[in-house]
């Protein structure tokens, strides 16, 4: 697993930097969405709610648009679709433990699943790779933000 | 598909700090929801946007001004409008008032109103 400035960030997934999300693959065009470390850093470490729009589901979500909504004493904000896609479903673990976006962010804490409508293109404009790692770490130094 | 929209209407001010940290995070949240939001401040409530008073303003002492949960809203794009009469009730000018703040009329919250999804009030 790769940690860039204190904050793990597995070097197989596709990250959507700006927001802190991550993209991973799971079969055909289905595409499951979470929050990175740093946004678990950025939220101040404690969720108080993940919350999925009911009519959301179903619905196709233009990459940036909102897929759910994360709530903490310090922050609220949106978690942005990372590519264009029709969202198929939440994870309903978080409506027990929303905190599991943190705790274990890249495993059970997943939030939703979307049905990407162009994946071999749209994740072109995600950072992977030893590429793309080193951009978002040239991110994190500019915006000085680690999880040390 | 335009984002459906959402009216707060806000009427508490610095007396009543306790209420007056809700109403933003509620906007700050439907904006976070893709929301079209939009405050409105009248009675009390346009206090809140003048300059430099909504950081003496704690809503828990020792928490979060009002002026931080007000950037916050404002920074995930919420609209600010605040009554005319109202500044006019705090012998105010618009000149007084945080910038990014519309002046508009009472007729403009039905206006608003009759547009949104969702109208509430704190």
């Amino acid at each position: 697993m790769g940690k860039i400035r204190g904050c793990e960030l597995p070097d197989d997934l596709y990250y959507y930097a700006e927001k802190h999300i991550w993209a991973k693959p799971m079969g055909g065009s289905l595409i499951r969405v979470g929050m990175n470390t740093v946004a678990g850093k950025l939220s101040g470490g404690k969720l108080n709610a993940v919350t999925v729009r009911t009519k959301n589901i179903g619905a196709e979500i233009p990459a940036g648009k909102s897929v759910a909504t994360v709530e903490s004493s310090k922050y609220v904000g949106p978690v942005p679709a990372p590519v264009t896609g029709i969202l198929k479903r939440a994870n309903e673990k978080l409506a027990a433990d929303p905190n599991l976006a943190i705790t274990d962010p890249y495993g059970e804490g997943w939030i939703v699943e979307l049905e990407a409508a162009a994946w071999e293109t749209d994740k072109a404009r995600l950072l992977s790779g030893p590429e793309g790692m080193a951009a978002y770490q040239a991110k994190l130094e500019a915006d000085n933000i680690s999880c040390e | 598909m335009d984002a459906d929209k959402i009216v707060i209407m806000m009427t508490s001010g610095p007396d009543t700090p306790r209420r007056c940290a809700t109403p933003f995070f509620m906007a700050t949240l439907a904006a976070a929801m893709d929301y079209d939001v939009t405050m409105f401040f009248t009675i009390d409530g346009t206090l809140l946007l003048k300059k430099g008073l909504a950081k003496t303003i704690f809503p828990k002492a020792g928490g979060k001004s009002v002026e931080e949960f007000l950037n916050e809203a404002l920074e995930a794009g919420v609209k600010m409008t605040a009554c005319t009469a109202s500044i006019e009730l705090h012998g105010l000018a618009a000149g007084d008032l945080i910038d990014g703040v519309k002046m508009v009329g009472g007729a403009s919250f039905w206006q608003m109103s009759e547009e949104a999804k969702n109208v509430i009030s704190f």
